[in-house]
């Protein structure tokens, strides 16, 4: 693991450079191991860390020494806590399903069932309130981003691209391919968390 | 209480941010210019924790139904009451009397502290405001009209006339290197060091996009990580992006270098069509410029 400086106030701590399940668990343990410090909050992405400091209450310097700490011994994949199972209720009728199913070679309802028959890892969330990034995708329904976003994705849409599946958690512009829709609210400001996925969460969705 | 009489192009309700939320995806919003923010707290006479209105594009007026201290902090900003007064400096504002904020051309942030702070409740944490996922305890705009309850005020009037030295802003800030530094091409990181960029229009909360150098970016795609303020990425097309208050948790495109936070009042106040530079220092003393060796 390397420790690089993330301005001021934070490191950024790379495990490697590839998607791996076990080491998203290990970034996530490194980010659990270093909020339990108590100096600061931790982002985990797909393979890397980036650890917060308030310079105000903690001297660069006793930080560095910490992140390297970490990075030298990290706690492992292991020591991540394991996820609850999620179900998505999910009517596939997205205005990308006959699309995307016809690129793939594939009738809707077998696209349908090769997204609904596997649980997805979430790995991260990330790019908005409560997405969760959840993986992997059947090869075979694997596709692109659309060339141009759309303008305005509605919230509950359940989208696919680049190997990975995600649900809208707001209304927002967006480029993945969407299939289904679920009521399910995925994220909730009036709820504390407000977000319904967690890292390391299990989904599985349920065609309605 | 105050009631708003005239809202600005957007005025938000911001307190220092909304942390402890990034791993659900949730931006730390909160002021654009911490230290114009911070300074607007302290002359008013409210706590590190409060809430202030942040003011994009003024005039922005309003009036309180008692005697309240007000501050008005940002990049070339005044206050008028029945006379006008410079910004930075704590205004006594009698009950019914209109307070006006006014700037320039060159104001794009403004703050607008009351003694006894926005009495709001916090959502998740924080009274600051993410117009994007209509978050925080009032999450929109604040439009004419409005009337918001501010808590017990314990500023007197002896603070009236009290002033802070506001930051000389314009064309620099500094900036630590990396982390994604190693990744670019021989020498992307002295031109961007070096560069002279100009301010595009098309620059918020989010973040200030410059323009007029183009910066080699890194070759090798790169798996998203997370992001703090000050960070400059660099897209395909070598027009960097410092990313403000509102930034995405999580990015994708490499990481030149990172403004430190003391700074990002001087990229988020810088107009559009102003140059900026980026001085180089080191994290540890980011207060000190780094000395180039070559």
């Amino acid at each position: 693991m390397t420790v690089r400086p993330f301005g001021d106030r934070a490191f950024l701590i790379e495990l490697e450079q590839r998607i791996d399940p076990s080491i998203i668990d290990a970034a996530r343990a490194v980010a659990d191991a270093w909020e339990r410090r108590g100096l600061g909050e931790a982002i985990p992405a797909y393979a890397s860390v980036v650890v917060t400091f308030d310079p105000a209450r903690t001297l660069w310097k006793d930080a560095a020494a910490a992140a390297e700490a970490l990075a030298s011994a990290p706690p492992g994949a292991a020591s991540a806590v394991a996820g609850r199972l999620i179900e998505i209720p999910t009517v596939y009728d997205g205005p990308d399903l006959a699309e995307t199913a016809t690129r793939s070679g594939l009738s809707t309802t077998e696209l349908v069932a090769l997204h609904s028959d596997r649980d997805y890892r979430a790995f991260f969330l990330g790019f908005m309130p409560g997405l969760a990034y959840c993986g992997m995708l059947d090869p075979r329904i694997d596709a692109p981003r659309l060339a141009s976003p759309r303008p305005r994705v509605p919230a509950g849409s359940v989208a696919i691209a680049n190997g990975q599946t995600i649900v809208y958690p707001v209304d927002s512009p967006g480029g993945w391919r969407l299939i289904g829709r679920t009521d399910l609210k995925v994220f909730d400001p009036a709820q504390d968390p407000a977000a319904l996925i967690r890292a390391g969460d299990r989904l599985r969705f349920v065609p309605r | 209480m105050i009631r708003i009489t005239s809202c600005g192009l957007r005025a938000t309700i911001q307190d220092r941010g909304r942390t402890g939320h990034a791993r659900e995806g949730i931006p730390p919003s909160g002021p654009a210019d911490p230290v114009a923010f911070a300074a607007s707290l302290a002359l008013a006479g409210c706590g590190d924790d409060d809430a202030a209105i942040e003011v994009i594009g003024l005039p922005f007026a309003f009036r309180c139904d008692d005697r309240r201290i007000v501050a008005v902090t940002g990049r070339d900003v005044r206050v008028r009451t029945r006379v006008p007064v410079a910004g930075w400096t704590s205004v006594l504002a009698r009950p019914g009397e209109e307070v006006v904020v006014e700037g320039s051309a060159l104001t794009r942030f403004a703050y607008v502290a009351l003694s006894g702070g926005i009495a709001l409740p916090r959502v998740l944490g924080s009274r600051a405001t993410y117009l994007p996922a209509s978050l925080g305890p009032l999450p929109r705009p604040l439009i004419a009209g409005d009337e918001l309850a501010l808590g017990a005020s314990i500023a007197g009037v002896e603070v009236a006339g009290r002033r802070i030295v506001p930051p000389a802003y314009g064309g620099r800030a500094r900036a630590v290197a990396g982390p994604h530094d190693a990744r670019f091409p021989d020498g992307s990181v002295s031109t961007f060091f070096s560069a002279t960029f100009t301010v595009s229009p098309e620059s918020d909360r989010m973040g200030v996009r410059l323009v007029g150098v183009a910066v080699a970016p890194a070759v090798d795609e790169l798996l998203t990580c997370g992001i703090v303020a000050g960070a400059v990425q660099v897209p395909h097309g070598g027009a960097p992006i410092v990313l403000l208050a509102d930034h995405q948790t999580t990015g994708g495109y490499p990481i030149i270098a990172t403004v430190i936070r003391a700074d990002l009042g001087q990229v988020a106040q810088a107009a559009p069509g102003e140059e900026l530079r980026f001085e180089r220092v080191t994290p540890e003393d980011p207060r000190r410029s780094r000395v180039e060796r070559t």
